[in-house]
């Protein structure tokens, strides 16, 4: 398939707010993304807007505040998936076709179910929470991740595992949790699925607390995959970083014009979605 | 009609900023004495339903959105 | 006679009473003014019967609701109109292309950008997580309504001092309402997705009773897509959509326009209102897609005065007027007396004019995103605005009495010399070390990353500079940022702030031209060429004429630096009344400042880059130290306060932006609070590296005056080793300071003087106080 033929699905609702820039990076590297309205899909729209999620070959979640974020982080919009789209969804999903989870969209995809993902596809009830900063706080600020997969994950495909990443962080619930009495268990498990993406460094490449690590989360995780690899979520924004002057440090002896740290995930994803279909 | 208070609170151990943010703001109002603030979620629902029915209803409307079971308890209480 | 003698309900099953001026004395009027909640004035109360008596009929209650929203301070500057014809809305620029709710400006042929800032400050003082929530909304309303999609967002913040244990009744704690007001501005701009790029808090013992919260935005779009918030003309719709309509805010504009007392608080919980910023991103959505298809034909922001005002503004500046059927208004509750509904100021509110023909296109753009909107009313060729409520006419209002408002020319005067503070020298320490460390840790030059961070500042991923600049892990303050709004362009607009409260109080006109000196040098430090300004000019009650004397000698000093600067000013703000039973706040004329950046990847910024490169000083420093933080923290007073020279400024201007241009500049800086030892300070914080110094270059003044005198115009940059030579063929007045040392330690020689202190004792003494206080 040519990347100018894949369609990318930048699913969004009230609050989404980082659709944009998402748009943008697929389109920046010549895919065919398009911003589509979660009605569009449920078909609460006028029959002219009415979209078909099997028709896209990339499934992507902004960040942003879905629905201001109320009861959850990404609770109210991953309930709206689950009652009217979980079938389209799973189908999505088993057909190997990737999906992007970018901060709010990461909290979206552990609602939804569709992360860790152990057992199924979508599991029942969520397995895991990303749940408030230690801080209490929002944090924005540049982090350093650690690409820690071994080669599952669709999207890090072109990123050499052990190198170390640039990406934002902008978040207030980014503190990956699992069932308290069972968390390492599942970090090992993760560990053993290699469902394990990326994890918060410091500057020089080792794990490191807060402020390196914005959230407290747990073993230092910003993003994992699920078993198969085609499903990612993560809280910082490579969407921010495709370009060198949009990094934090750009003017301190770099090239504005070089590529940014996040153009790898997109690239990745396209190349794998290229070579398979 | 029946009304269903949702109490929706983080399970025993999980860490609640919230809270902590909050008993230091009222100390700043000039509170003496709190030993602690636990954020706690209360959603009323008032249902056309019977009691029996309202409370399964309740219970289903947490396991689908209001409570995430890694985290949060629920508790639900019919008026 | 009492109120009840002076009023009569009419004969309908919803409240609705004619008032009885007519048969009113003079006391009665006052009476009325004060039981309605008017805030108007006997001599307006005057006007008001005046115009019915011609008439020949009483007003009804919302009548005269109406006309206290039009005529309030808030809505028709009534103090300030004289004095700002006189000296801002004379300026001409050939690149405005239109003053409505904000200002818009030329970005390129084919982009316009759009700048206002405005004050929030009642309602913050009151309410702070709420005002400075809805301060957001509203500031953002305006941008929308000129058609552009907000880019960024901009909030100087003046409160009392952080450490103040006490206040008096009715005054919240300073720290409690940085908090309240820093996690309204969180919740609110984060939530709608647009970057909180810059701003700056400011501490003084004035703030305490009566904080400052203004709110600026920045916005972008196609110079094809500019709507003027007017109606075409007859055929027009108008469509009330977002939020539904409540008591919340109710008379907020006569709150804004009165002083603060001890019973505000209690008096005033209605008059803030309730922000929704998940009604409000669709919101944004919506209005931009209706605008982008060319379905409407203008739009306007329902902000102060609700309803009230903005359908005959809207209509008037057509040349039209408006019929409106109030019951039609969506309503959060139930039992809105029709006069409620009009002024309500309730948040997240547009009102569209649509031709007849696109009403169905458009309702159903809003029904996509959820957002109610409703058609209330249609555009008439009488410029009247007549309203029914169920049928029955209940208001009938000629728009030019009721738009034009009454204009005050009201009596101004210079403080006595009495009252003027004669010199007192401050009591230094020997130890210039201890001074720089001490004064790094100030509130006011400390770092504000406890801020900044919760701010998203780069959501919409076009912030290119960012507030807080340097190694990652290390960074210190920036003096702009810059946007990149455009993918496939590399022109910029560079966004700053400029304010000194402190020179404004010693010396009202320097204060104001020093306020927009120090905005173009911060645009200009970044690698912007200063374009625009918005003003947002907090002063106290303008009934007094020591207070209006002020606004009037800084208003002077802005516009007359604005047109030497050849900046446009497209947009302002006046916020009076900033004033309680402890006094008046510092004359405050925050100005936000615009630039164009001609290439992003030119831009510059704070943080020293490279061991070895040259470091030079642009601009002449004097005897200035009069209100320099050096005064203020360690008792000088009086003195004089810096002065400007608005060619130095210019000349000084380019010959940063042609270094920049031409690749000399690797770290640039503008001298400001704390003057030149604090720059230096800043510029280590942020490149993690040392300075080796000798600044005997500087001139015939004391080591103290070279290090921390204020005067305007400066700035402080790091060149390029190699282009050292072409750099001081470039500047040739520039004096030579010293270089950029590996070793982490600033070293200062003046003669036998010097300063010496570590990096990270600097970066220390800079970092913690705001951690530690809040």
């Amino acid at each position: 398939m040519n990347i100018q033929d894949i369609r990318v699905c930048v699913l969004r609702i009230e609050g989404t707010n980082c659709e944009e820039e998402a748009y943008n990076a697929f389109k920046l590297l010549g895919a065919d993304p398009e911003k589509v309205h979660l009605k569009q899909l449920t078909g609460d729209c006028p029959p002219s807007m009415r979209r078909d999620l099997d028709d896209y070959q990339i499934l992507m979640f902004p960040g942003g505040f879905s629905a201001g974020d109320y009861v959850r982080a990404g609770a109210i919009f991953a309930a709206r998936i689950k009652s009217r789209l979980a079938p389209d969804v799973e189908n999505f999903v088993s057909s190997g076709r990737p999906v992007l989870g970018i901060c709010n969209g990461f909290q979206i995809l552990v609602e939804l179910g569709l992360l860790p993902s152990f057992d199924e596809i979508l599991s029942e009830e969520p397995q895991a929470a990303l749940y408030t900063n230690d801080s209490g706080r929002f944090e924005c600020r540049p982090t350093y991740l650690k690409h820690e997969n071994h080669g599952k994950c669709v999207f890090t495909s072109q990123l050499p595992r052990g190198e170390v990443v640039l990406f934002p962080s902008a978040h207030a619930e980014g503190n990956l949790r699992f069932p308290t009495d069972r968390e390492m268990e599942i970090v090992r498990r993760l560990e053993e699925n290699d469902q394990i993406v990326f994890r918060y460094v410091d500057a020089d490449g080792n794990y490191a607390g807060y402020p390196w690590c914005p959230s407290g989360t747990v073993a230092n995780i910003g993003g994992i995959c699920n078993p198969e690899g085609n499903v990612l979520g993560l809280m910082p924004h490579p969407e921010r970083v495709m370009f060198r002057y949009q990094h934090p440090d750009w003017t301190r002896d770099q090239d504005p014009n070089a590529p940014g740290d996040g153009r790898v995930i997109f690239s990745s994803a396209l190349e794998y979605v290229s070579r398979r279909y | 009609m029946v009304k269903a208070d949702i109490r929706i609170e983080l399970k025993h151990g999980v860490a609640d900023p919230e809270g902590e943010n909050t008993r230091k703001a009222l100390e700043l109002l000039g509170f003496k004495g709190i030993k602690s603030v636990k954020t706690v979620k209360l959603f009323e629902v008032e249902m056309d339903a019977e009691p029996e029915e309202a409370k399964e209803a309740a219970e289903e409307m947490c396991r689908r959105l209001l409570a995430n079971p890694v985290i949060q308890t629920f508790r639900v209480d019919l008026k | 006679m009492d109120m009840a003698e002076l009023t009569r309900k009419r004969d309908l099953p919803f409240p609705l009473y004619e008032v009885d001026i007519f048969s009113a004395s003079d006391r009665d009027l006052m009476n009325i003014s004060a039981s309605m909640g008017l805030n108007l004035s006997l001599d307006e109360m005057h006007e008001v019967r005046k115009y019915f008596d011609a008439k020949g009929r009483l007003p009804t209650d919302i009548e005269l609701q109406s006309i206290a929203q039009a005529w309030s301070e808030h809505c028709c500057y009534k103090s300030s109109k004289v004095i700002l014809r006189e000296h801002i809305f004379t300026i001409k620029h050939p690149d405005v292309l239109a003053k409505g709710d904000a200002g818009v400006m030329v970005f390129d042929d084919e982009y316009a950008y759009a700048l206002r800032v405005e004050s929030h400050n009642h309602p913050s003082a009151i309410e702070p997580y709420g005002g400075a929530a809805t301060g957001i909304g509203g500031i953002v309303r305006d941008i929308l309504a000129m058609g552009a999609q907000p880019v960024a967002l901009v909030d100087p913040l003046f409160f009392g001092p952080l450490d103040l244990k006490e206040t008096p009744p009715g005054v919240k704690l300073p720290k409690y309402l940085v908090r309240g007001v820093v996690s309204g501005i969180r919740d609110y701009g984060n939530r709608i997705g647009i970057p909180t790029v810059a701003g700056g808090v400011f501490f003084d013992p004035s703030y305490t009773g009566n904080c400052l919260v203004n709110v600026g935005c920045v916005g972008f779009m196609r110079r094809d897509r500019l709507l003027n918030n007017a109606v075409k003309g007859v055929g027009d719709v108008l469509i009330l959509a977002g939020g539904r309509t409540g008591r919340d805010g109710i008379h907020g504009v006569n709150f804004a326009s009165a002083e603060l007392t001890e019973t505000s608080e209690e008096e005033s919980r209605g008059s803030v209102q309730l922000g929704d910023p998940i009604t409000k991103e669709p919101l944004i959505h919506a209005c931009l897609e209706v605008n982008e298809r060319g379905l409407i034909s203008g739009i306007k922001d329902l902000g102060g005065g609700g309803l009230s005002c903005v359908v005959g503004e809207i209509s008037l500046a057509g040349g039209c007027g408006a019929d409106v059927e109030l019951d039609r208004v969506p309503l959060k509750e139930e039992g809105l007396a029709p006069w409620e509904i009009w002024v309500s100021e309730s948040q997240e509110r547009m009102m569209l004019a649509t031709p007849e023909e696109n009403v169905d296109a458009v309702l159903e753009v809003f029904a996509l995103w959820d957002v109610t909107a409703t058609v209330i009313g249609r555009v008439v060729s009488d410029q009247r605005v007549r309203i029914t409520y169920d049928g029955e006419l209940i208001y009938e209002l000629d728009l030019d009495f009721l738009t034009k408002g009454p204009e005050y020319c009201r009596p101004w005067a210079p403080p006595s010399s009495a009252s003027k503070e004669s010199f007192l020298a401050p009591n230094l320490p020997e130890d210039v070390n201890a001074i720089i460390l001490s004064t790094l840790a100030d509130p006011n030059i400390a770092s504000k990353e406890w801020m900044v961070l919760q701010y998203d500042h780069e959501v919409r991923a076009s912030t290119v500079v960012k507030p807080l600049q340097g190694k990652t892990g290390f960074r210190g303050p920036g003096d702009g940022v810059v946007i990149k709004p455009l993918m496939d362009s590399y022109r910029g607009l560079a966004i700053a702030i400029g304010v000194n409260p402190w020179f404004t109080s010693q010396d009202p006109y320097n204060g104001g031209r020093s306020s927009v000196d120090e905005m173009c040098r911060n645009i200009a430090a970044v690698g912007g060429r200063p374009h625009s300004l918005t003003d947002c000019m907090n002063f106290g009650n303008p009934e007094k004429p020591e207070r209006l004397y002020e606004f009037r000698e800084a208003v002077r000093g802005v516009g007359e630096m604005a047109r030497a600067m050849n900046l446009a000013v497209p947009s302002g703000n006046v916020s009076f009344y900033n004033e309680t039973a402890l006094g008046p706040t510092l004359p405050t004329p925050t100005c936000m400042g615009v630039g164009i950046v001609e290439d992003i990847r030119k831009c510059v910024t704070t943080d020293l880059k490279r061991a070895q490169n040259p470091v030079y000083l642009i601009g002449e420093t004097k005897d200035e130290m009069g209100a320099s933080i050096l005064y203020r923290r360690y008792g000088g007073k009086g003195g004089k306060v810096p002065e400007v020279d608005a060619t130095a400024l210019s000349r000084n201007i380019d010959t940063v932006l042609a270094a920049g241009q031409a690749g000399m500049l690797r770290s640039c800086h503008d001298c400001a609070d704390g003057g030149l030892a604090i720059t230096l300070a800043e510029m280590c914080i942020g490149g993690d590296l040392g300075l080796q110094l000798d600044i005997s270059g500087m001139g015939d003044l004391s080591f103290e005056t070279k290090l921390f005198s204020e005067s305007n115009s400066r700035f402080v940059v790091e060149v390029d080793a190699v282009k050292r030579s072409d750099f001081e063929r470039l500047a040739k007045d520039a004096i030579y300071l010293g270089v950029v040392d590996q070793d982490k330690r600033m070293v200062i020689r003046d003669g036998h003087r010097k300063v010496d202190l570590k990096v990270a004792a600097m970066r220390k003494a800079w970092s913690d106080t705001l951690w530690r206080l809040v």
